[in-house]
């Protein structure tokens, strides 16, 4: 039993390997493009709910309470923290100065199974809205009105991990001013969990980096994630998601 | 060979210390100590009530109870009954000089040596391995950090934490931080007593520059000598200052 097993593993090993270049190529852009859906699709479910929160809280004409936004958020973050094999560590919504009062934001985010409320605190405080202008993930995606990916970064705010945040801002008028960003946290540690495989049958140095160039995961045992990498020229390049790229053989920096 | 569990292990001393609890009521007194230290709530503003408070953190409404009445008993909030009545934050609660003074008094040098060797151990760590892996807009985020020489005490103090956290930051170790944080709320009001000496301000700022560069150029030596010279600068400044009072 034992031997069958020993022997099955090698074999399947080995059929997998390619034998020539082209499949070289072809399995490695089979695993990229397994990565690239899983990124793409995190990046597609946030643009999803920026929209449907938007159209939410343009249909509450102008009266938007710290209680309706809760209501309104809660039951997606509880969706997208609790889904099997999923990758949020937390998501939620921050409501940028103008949409509850002047100076003032709204955060409602939850994060682990647990739902545990983020920085709840905050939103007693009539200047709450000092607390998140100068982060980066909220801070891009309202200047520019565009998806924003941080990190990775050691998040002081939340989970005091090693995570990457997607935000979105959130439009409830097309020529609007930005009302606020949705965003998903995604902890290093869940993604190198869920990418190590596909990197490794890519290559032994094969790593995915932000687009500072930053390792995310790595194959390589002398790339940690956070550390500066760049592509070991020639080897190939794909495209993961928005910002990502995935590099089959790269160098720490 | 097995080691014998009746031995005098030291690891197995350790299973069977009691634990104690820092409990929930003090958790909550200490998030709304440190929102008022960091500016998040400010003097005179209504605090929520007991039941908004604990949804709020996800504690029972008894711990808030209990918090806002310990709270009161410490000075940090008042209550005014009647109409306009509640929990308000009250007009001096800043970190004070006096209360800073105190807790210097009750620590033993032998306890602000030990604390300043484990803080200088974990800074260095993270200042090292944030030579290794600074970025320009790392360099950018940590340089604003520096304060300037004419700040108040209150803001030195708070830039100081802010620019060791960055660094942890920029070491990207999420263990490194959370220890960093903790030893930061061991030290408590105590670092802003150096704070209000311009003769400290200006040797710290110097040295909070050369740990910048040290970092920007990639160079662990430096950036780990760097800030263990900032935590003795301290160290130093309090022992000094204890010392006088016997």
């Amino acid at each position: 039993m034992s031997e069958t097993t020993s022997t099955a593993g090698p074999t399947t090993a080995s059929m997998a390997a390619p034998a020539e270049p082209g499949d070289v190529g072809k399995a490695a852009q089979l695993a990229a493009a397994e990565l690239d859906a899983t990124i793409a699709g995190i990046e597609h479910r946030l643009t999803e709910w920026a929209a449907d929160t938007g159209a939410a809280l343009a249909a509450m004409s102008g009266k938007v309470t710290g209680t309706a936004v809760d209501k309104l958020i809660r039951p997606v973050v509880e969706e997208l923290v609790q889904l099997p094999g999923g990758y949020a560590a937390g998501a939620g919504f921050i409501a940028n100065a103008g949409l509850l009062g002047p100076e003032r934001s709204y955060i409602a985010w939850w994060q682990g199974p647990d739902l545990e409320h983020v920085d709840a605190l905050a939103n007693f405080s009539p200047n709450s809205i000092s607390r998140y202008v100068k982060a980066e993930w909220f801070r891009i995606p309202v200047e520019t009105g565009r998806a924003h990916v941080t990190g990775p970064y050691v998040d002081f705010l939340c989970t005091d991990e090693y995570v990457l945040t997607f935000t979105h801002p959130v439009f409830t008028r097309p020529d609007g001013p930005v009302a606020g960003i949705v965003g998903i946290d995604v902890t290093v540690q869940r993604l190198e969990r869920g990418a190590m495989a596909a990197l490794r049958r890519i290559g032994g140095r094969a790593t995915l980096a932000n687009a500072d160039g930053r390792a995310i995961v790595s194959a390589a045992s002398d790339i940690d994630a956070g550390d500066l990498t760049a592509p070991n020229e020639p080897c190939a390049q794909y495209p993961v998601g928005r910002t990502f790229t995935l590099c089959s053989d790269a160098v720490g920096l | 060979m097995v080691l014998s569990p009746t031995g005098a292990s030291r690891s197995l001393a350790a299973v069977f210390t009691p634990i104690k609890s820092r409990g929930l009521v003090d958790e909550v007194c200490g998030r709304i100590e440190q929102a008022v230290e960091t500016g998040l709530l400010t003097s005179g503003q209504r605090l929520p009530n007991e039941t908004e408070l604990a949804a709020a953190l996800g504690v029972s409404a008894v711990t808030a109870r209990e918090a806002l009445s310990q709270l009161r008993a410490s000075g940090i909030i008042r209550t005014a009954r009647g109409r306009s009545g509640g929990s308000f934050i009250a007009d001096d609660v800043l970190p004070s000089r006096e209360r800073a003074l105190a807790q210097l008094h009750e620590l033993s040098r032998l306890q602000i040596r030990d604390l300043a060797l484990h803080y200088q151990a974990i800074a260095a760590a993270c200042a090292g391995v944030a030579a290794r892996r600074s970025d320009a807009a790392d360099i950018a985020t940590l340089r604003s950090f520096i304060p300037a020489a004419d700040d108040d005490p209150l803001s030195w103090r708070l830039a100081l934490s802010e620019f060791l956290l960055e660094v942890a930051a920029i070491a990207r170790s999420a263990r490194l931080a959370r220890e960093l944080i903790r030893l930061q709320a061991d030290l408590g009001t105590l670092t802003l007593l150096p704070c209000a000496d311009t003769g400290y301000r200006g040797r710290t700022a110097v040295i909070l520059g050369d740990v910048a560069a040290a970092i920007e150029t990639h160079d662990p030596g430096a950036a780990e000598t760097g800030v263990k010279a900032l935590i003795s600068a301290t160290t130093d400044w309090l022992l000094t200052e204890q010392a006088k009072s016997y």
